[in-house]
């Protein structure tokens, strides 16, 4: 028993140490040379953050939000307006952004979470288009579709972070953060619960867990990670449109998740980073992006819909099948 | 205070739109009812019909008729298409709802990039297919557009009723709604039947298209709105009978459209929105709807 | 002492009385087994007991308590707790998450709890993995802690349905055919389970098709048949009863 542990642990080992070799390998590489690789890497720090809260909410609780962009979008624009136009702190825009996005989370999730699928889908997409006609046309708030700009860096009093490596740097430890919260979440009673109800609504109901009240607060905390992304997004780059947080945006954190691996808590991190990179390679496609997204996303979730992740249990599992089996 | 005559053409004209609507709603309940799966790209119908029939008008200079007779089938084509290299490789695989929907939301996507590198990102419009009018009724104007749409609308429930009921390949696309597998024992080709569902659909959504544009225009992205209101139309209408659909759809249409006299043009999604959280509060199974929720 | 009671039990659907009038007490420490042909109500009346439906008429008593028409919740939080028919493993996950998923009822918490995790929170999830260690070692399945339910073979499937069941601290724990689809030796180490389930002193209702079992195991037993009680006892007078065994002429499993 101990042995067969110790030896199957030992590609568990390998496996982690040489992705944190890679990360740490990246990161190097990121702040050392400086420049667009630090921009795109900031993108994919801030998708890291939405898509790690879209997969408490899909990977685990196995619900379906098509309109997380719409929280994005409130978080974007709740910050450029708190901060640039009535000169709040940062933190305390992002707070009550955040604040905002849980509420019409609820108000949404309340009457479409009790049934299932396609009522919820529908409404998070109508929700996202929402958010997107109503910020081209609330240009009184939101300068319409000619966007936002001016939206100050991240910074708290008079402590401003100027460059974009500062700005990096936070941003990292905000997705470590969220990644810690999400791993916390995972070991609980309330992470038991969600994935209980990611697979059978009908048993874990049967076992006393309330699936529709664990639903909704799935789906609020998702939304929460959503409008931090989106705050972050608009200090990072300083300037937001109706576009940004439009419908590609879905398919783009979805892309993410599914490259990296739903349901694992890395997964989506790696996704974002390479999907981010990615585009970078392959410079000459500028107008066929989207494109290439979808058709890569539809190939995947055709092919391989476990992702990245199934790679790498192929790696650490092979030894783990008990040996009388 | 808003004048009533205002409202009464809104109800009027949103009433119109919302036999759109309801057309692109029914297409919605067709895919449904043959393969269990939302189809998120059902509103690229509507844009492509109205896209397609913009470009076969101006560029080649076709007659209206012929145009129409050239777009509605394409679009079909275009639904047995989706159908053939996505819907069916993932049902096989028995992926789960949501990525079945995410993969139509993709191609959505990747037809508006593709309209948009062919066919620019203006929007388009293209002359009635009746020169004159308004209908003048007392306060309110009806114009011929309008007839046209309740025309055509009325007739093809008709027509898909008669279809459903006494053809052949209509039963057998009902019997692969009841149950795919006892259909299959039964010798229907139920892949070839969820073609037709697909084509058929498509072409619903691409005459809705191009019965709207004279009155509104046409763009690349006017799909994401038409899909998302058609599907709470349907829903509204209980997801099941063309009927429900088009009184779903007449309902929203009217709300939305006394929303935009009320708030303005960017509450049209909010109010299409609200309407479906209210029906699902209130009404879990739609206005009109007998089946439970699923 | 009495532990359930249940008394003119009655649940119509439509036409059909699937429960008619269905009364009988049991006592502590009892292994009871509900039996009879297929269709006789035996799972309705689980379902009436467990709160999954509302009687038509008729009341459950437990520990001295009316609990007729508490929700199923409720019911289960008093310690009554059931395994369904047709309710499945969480097939993905892996032996151990599903008895710990288990505990879910018996213990607290939400995501306050899981962020910052308090003391109480740090010990309770350590009861939670030595006692599902310890249901695990209880049925047997130890050794397949880290393995995916799915990966079980089918007897094991049981007997985690079981471990899981007893997760949530039951006083009364209710099996609805557990032996279905089982081979002998399977059937037999379901039966020593139940026993060493029993010896803890927990009482068990169970409904079951393998007489052999319920012969074995069971300190008395009803039989109903079309929704009625036809019959009550010990295994011994349930056997040579002629009404039980006009009901099930022709199906020979009696012998
Ligand atoms: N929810 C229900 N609705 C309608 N009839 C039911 C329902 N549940 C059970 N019945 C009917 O009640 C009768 C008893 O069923 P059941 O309790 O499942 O029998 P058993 O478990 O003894 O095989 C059957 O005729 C069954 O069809
Ligand atoms: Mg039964």
């Amino acid at each position: 028993m101990t042995l067969r542990s110790t030896i199957s642990a030992k590609p568990q080992v390998w496996a982690t140490a040489l992705a944190i070799a890679v990360a740490v390998a990246l990161l190097a590489y990121v702040f050392g040379r400086g420049g667009y690789v630090v921009t795109v890497m900031g993108f994919a720090v801030i998708y890291g953050v939405f898509v790690t809260g879209l997969n408490l909410f899909m990977g685990y609780a196995g619900q379906a939000s098509f309109g997380q962009n719409a929280f994005a979008a409130l978080g974007g624009y709740g910050t450029a307006v708190l901060c640039a136009d009535y000169g709040l702190e940062p933190i305390v825009a992002l707070v009550l952004s955040a604040t905002l996005s849980a509420v019409i989370a609820l108000i949404v999730g309340y009457p479409t979470l009790r049934l299932r699928g396609h009522y919820l889908a529908m409404a998070t997409f109508a929700l996202g288009l929402i958010t997107y006609e109503l910020s081209i046309e609330q240009s009184g708030l939101t300068r319409g579709f000619m966007g936002f700009s001016g939206i100050p860096p991240l910074g708290l009093g008079r402590f401003q972070l100027l460059s974009e490596r500062a700005q990096l740097a936070v941003f990292i430890l905000i997705m470590l953060l969220g990644v810690w919260v999400a791993r916390r979440l995972r070991g609980s009673r309330f992470g038991r619960a969600l994935l209980a109800i990611g697979e059978s609504e009908p048993a874990a109901n049967a076992l006393g867990i309330q699936v529709f009240r664990y639903k909704l607060v799935a789906f609020v905390i998702a939304a929460v990670y959503a409008s931090v992304a989106g705050s972050m997004f608009a200090h990072f780059v300083g300037y937001i449109s109706p576009e940004v947080f439009g419908l590609s945006m879905v398919t783009l954190s979805f892309t993410m998740l599914y490259v990296g691996g739903i349901g694992t808590l890395w997964g989506p991190i790696a996704g974002a980073v390479l999907v981010s990179f990615l585009p970078q390679l392959l410079r000459g496609f500028r107008d066929m992006q989207d494109i290439i997204y979808c058709l890569a996303l539809i190939v995947i979730l055709i092919f391989v819909p476990k992702g990245l992740a199934s790679l790498w249990s192929l790696a650490v599992r092979r030894s783990d099948v008990p040996a009388e089996r | 205070m808003i004048d009533t005559s205002i409202i009464l053409q809104a109800v009027i004209d949103g009433a119109g739109v919302g036999l759109i609507y309801g057309l692109v709603g029914i297409g919605y309940c067709v895919i449904y009812n043959a393969t269990g799966i939302v189809n998120f790209a059902q509103g690229v119908f509507v844009m492509l019909g109205g896209m397609l029939t913009y470009t076969l008008l101006t560029s080649l200079g076709l007659p209206m008729i012929v145009a129409v007779a050239i777009a509605i089938p394409l679009v079909g084509v275009v639904g047995v298409v989706i159908e053939w290299f996505i819907v069916k490789p993932m049902l096989v695989r028995n992926s789960p709802m949501f990525a079945i929907i995410l993969a139509t939301l993709a191609v959505q996507i990747m037809i508006e990039r593709i309209t948009i590198m062919t066919a620019g990102d203006q929007p388009r419009t293209f002359h009635e297919f009746t020169a004159g009018g308004p209908l003048r009724l007392g306060p309110v104007a009806v114009g011929y557009q309008l007839i046209w749409v309740l025309v055509c609308s009325v007739g093809l429930v008709l027509l898909l009723t008669l279809f459903f009921k006494y053809t052949r390949i209509g039963n057998a696309v009902r019997a692969c709604a009841q149950n795919r597998d006892a259909a299959a024992l039964l010798g229907i080709p139920v892949a070839r039947m969820l073609a037709v569902s697909f084509a058929l659909s498509a072409a619903l959504g691409a005459i809705a298209g191009i019965l709207i544009t004279p009155s509104q225009y046409t763009a690349f992205n006017v799909g994401v709105p038409f899909g998302v209101s058609g599907f709470i139309a349907a829903i509204v209408g209980g997801f099941g009978s063309a009927s429900g659909a088009f009184v779903g759809g007449i309902v929203l249409g009217v709300a939305q459209a006394v929303a935009i006299i009320i708030f303005g043009a960017g509450y049209k999604t909010v109010a299409a929105l609200a309407v479906l959280l209210l029906v699902l509060l209130l009404f879990p199974s739609g206005l009109l709807g007998k089946r439970s929720e699923k | 002492m009495t532990l359930l009671s249940v008394s003119n039990l009655t649940k119509s659907f439509g036409g059909i009385v699937a429960n008619d009038s269905v009364s009988f007490d049991l006592n502590e420490g009892d292994i009871y087994a509900v039996i009879g042909p297929n269709g006789a109500g035996k799972t309705t009346l689980f379902n009436l007991i467990s709160g999954v439906l509302r009687p038509t008429s008729g009341s459950v008593q437990y520990a001295g308590r009316d609990i007729t028409g508490l929700a199923q919740a409720d019911i289960a939080a008093l310690g009554v707790v059931r395994t369904y028919q047709l309710v499945q493993l969480f097939r993905q996950r892996t032996v151990e998450e599903n008895v710990q998923i288990g505990f879910h009822l018996a213990t607290r918490g939400g995501v306050g709890a899981a962020l910052f995790r308090p003391g109480w929170v740090r010990r309770q999830e350590r009861m939670v993995r030595e006692k599902s260690r310890e249901l695990l070692r209880l049925v047997g399945l130890e050794s397949q802690a880290g393995l995916v339910a799915d990966k079980l073979p089918y007897g094991q499937q049981r007997l985690l349905k079981i471990a899981r069941a007893m997760a949530a601290g039951p006083k009364l724990l209710m099996l609805d055919e557990p032996a279905a689809g089982l081979d002998t030796q399977e059937t037999s180490v379901l039966g020593d389970v139940i026993q060493r389930i029993n010896d803890q002193g927990i009482t068990i209702v169970l409904i079951e098709h393998d007489m052999n079992l319920v012969m074995r195991m069971a300190t008395r037993i009803t039989v109903l048949d079309f929704g009625k009680k036809i019959a009550e006892g010990t295994p011994v007078e349930v056997k040579v009863n002629p009404a039980v065994l006009a009901a099930y002429l022709g199906e020979a499993e009696l012998e």
